[in-house]
């Protein structure tokens, strides 16, 4: 299947998708002060959850009664906007360029079985990175890099890091 | 004058109409930019699409630069800005295990939204992934609290930890950056041009 | 092959983005790096320091604090020695060399409560007025005297002779009546008890910069 015209509509030119995320960025800190992040939805999401379950495993549990407070639901929290607004922003241009629909994205070499097992895998061991090292790339590396923060620029040199050392096995999945 | 949200030029109302417009836009980018596909995110460590270094590099140079010269011009106050603290043995961690995460599954939890908005059930799949870690990591935080917690340097930025100006600072960056767009151009394997 | 490569990447358009970047990168580290600043310019300063409206007497003090005005703070500007030897009531201690600590910003920089510097003379009082105004900050006053000038008009307050107005007599006698009540005498050698008041513990009305929330 080539990239041809009558096909689906092409993607952005990187560099000016790049521009243009750079100055929401902008915009971002000076409306607000703070950069994007987005692994934190999901950690707000964890801990209501829990807290529905079982409110005193929140409170005795360390980690959760950092963000279980008596009066605010965890969920009302500025990042769980945000992810609204992703998701309504990304469903607005996928549909205006004619890319929506339900499929699992794989290699032709691989079975769709093997791609959910290893996007399974891949969200475990990203969602365990991400409270460890309190960001994610849009959040910690993206946000961190665009005011010099040294946490910043160490996580995303790890993460890209890493990832290219370990490239090689799984090279099968992408290739 | 500054962030204008903490000063208080604009109300905290404002915050949550604000959160979804940048929301809003930031989804657009990211999948107008073709960051909703996971082969394409993918192909930065494979060398066959470079879209991941040229988005990632661009958006934190424009970002950068903009931010100094506003601060040059008086129009924003940089010592208000959030800087994300640094824990230095947990980023080092941390970032490892986000890479064999991303390099496995192909996305990161701000792209992965975008392809659940589009409906890639392979990103719903991660999506669910990044929640058990979440689960995980929290019900076995006795064991992990010593690296979390370990060895904070505040938040502290490139300034002071090189002590070099900022300015120097954004140049090699940007030296870099070029480099690595040329270098990106000339390496890109001649792999099946598919669209994906 | 590879000379097509280079061709498209070494294309018009490329080479121009990337050279505007660098120049944006390059004019950033050229500008030349100024002392940013935040505070009050010279001449809104010189304004304030001519203007004597800052100035504030012992008798219109005395009033203040005989009728308990709620809405002063006293700041000897003093050191401490001097400050424990004699002081005015309710006042509290902040050496000059000591003003810019972290912890005396709660009582000066708000605009709930008027402050009032003194010493032994104008001077110090005044030194510190100056410091404060570059800071930035508001409702600053200073005792015109200072604590001499206390001792000459509500301790030890003169005389009038008999050819002056009746305003001076009525002076007179409100001073004296302040001076009783300061728990001191016309006669210095007088030790009377001073009254021991309470000393109004100010809560920090600081108006605080909200420091932004982040996170991942």
């Amino acid at each position: 299947m080539k990239a041809n015209k009558k096909n689906r509509h092409v993607y952005w030119n990187p560099y000016f998708g790049g521009f243009l995320l750079g100055l929401l960025i902008i915009f971002t800190f000076y409306m607000t002060g703070r950069g994007l992040g987005a692994s934190g939805v999901m950690k707000s999401g964890v801990v209501t959850m829990v807290d529905q379950v079982s409110h005193e495993h929140t409170l005795n549990n360390a980690y959760y009664k950092k963000f279980v407070s008596g009066d605010k639901s965890p969920m009302n929290n500025w990042l769980v906007f945000e992810t609204l607004g992703v998701l309504a922003g990304a469903f607005l241009s996928g549909s205006l360029a004619g890319r929506i629909g339900f499929r699992v994205q794989h290699s032709p070499k691989i079975t769709v079985k093997r791609r959910l097992v290893f996007a399974l895998l891949g969200g475990i061991l990203f969602g365990f990175g991400a409270q460890i090292a309190r960001g994610c790339t849009s959040g910690a590396a993206l946000s961190g890099m665009a005011v010099l923060s040294t946490g910043g620029f160490i996580t995303m040199l790890s993460i890209f890091g890493t990832a290219f050392l370990f490239a090689y096995f799984f090279r099968k999945n992408w290739i | 004058m500054g962030p204008l949200i903490p000063n208080g030029i604009l109300s905290q109302e404002w915050n949550i109409i604000i959160a979804v417009l940048i929301g809003l836009a930031f989804g657009f980018i990211l999948e107008a930019s073709g960051f909703s596909s996971s082969r394409k995110l993918a192909g930065v460590f494979y060398g066959y699409d470079f879209a991941v270094l040229k988005v990632f590099f661009t958006a934190a140079l424009v970002s950068v630069i903009g931010l100094y010269y506003m601060d040059y011009l008086g129009w924003i106050n940089m010592s208000m800005l959030y800087v994300h603290p640094t824990y230095l043995w947990a980023a080092i961690v941390g970032g490892a295990i986000m890479g064999i995460g991303f390099v496995a599954g192909g996305f990161c939890p701000g792209t992965s939204i975008c392809a659940v908005a589009i409906g890639k059930l392979d990103a719903w799949v991660y999506v669910l992934g990044i929640m058990i870690g979440v689960l995980v990591f929290s019900e076995a935080f006795g064991t992990f609290e010593s690296i979390y917690n370990d060895t904070n340097l505040g938040n502290i930025t490139l300034v002071d930890s090189l002590g070099l100006p900022a300015s120097w600072i954004i140049l090699a960056v940007t030296v870099i950056a070029l480099i690595a767009f040329f270098i990106s151009d000339v390496v890109r394997k001649r792999v099946k041009k598919v669209f994906y | 092959m590879i000379n097509r490569k280079l061709a498209k990447i070494l294309s018009k358009r490329y080479i121009i983005l990337a050279s505007l970047l660098l120049i944006a990168a390059l004019g950033l580290v050229l500008l030349p790096s100024y002392q940013k600043n935040e505070n009050i310019t010279a001449e809104n300063l010189l304004a304030k320091v001519i203007n004597p409206e800052r100035y504030i007497t012992s008798d219109v003090l005395a009033d203040n604090i005989i009728t308990n005005d709620p809405s002063i703070i006293l700041v000897d500007v003093r050191e401490v020695d001097e400050y424990t030897a004699y002081t005015l009531p309710n006042a509290i201690n902040i050496p000059l060399s000591d003003i810019l600590n972290e912890d005396y910003q709660g009582y000066l920089d708000q605009d709930r409560y008027n402050i009032i510097l003194f010493s032994n003379e104008n001077f110090k009082a005044d030194q510190a007025w100056l410091l404060l105004n570059r800071l930035g900050y508001s409702n600053l006053h200073v005792l015109n005297g200072g604590i001499n000038g206390w001792y000459h008009t509500i301790l030890n307050p003169p005389k009038p002779t008999e050819d002056m107005a009746n305003e001076a007599f009525e002076l007179y006698n409100f001073r004296r009546a302040a001076g009783l009540y300061f728990g001191v005498g016309i006669k210095a050698k007088e030790k009377k008890v001073v009254k021991k008041v309470v000393k109004k513990v100010v809560p920090k009305p600081k108006k605080k910069k909200r420091k932004p929330e982040g996170g991942c």
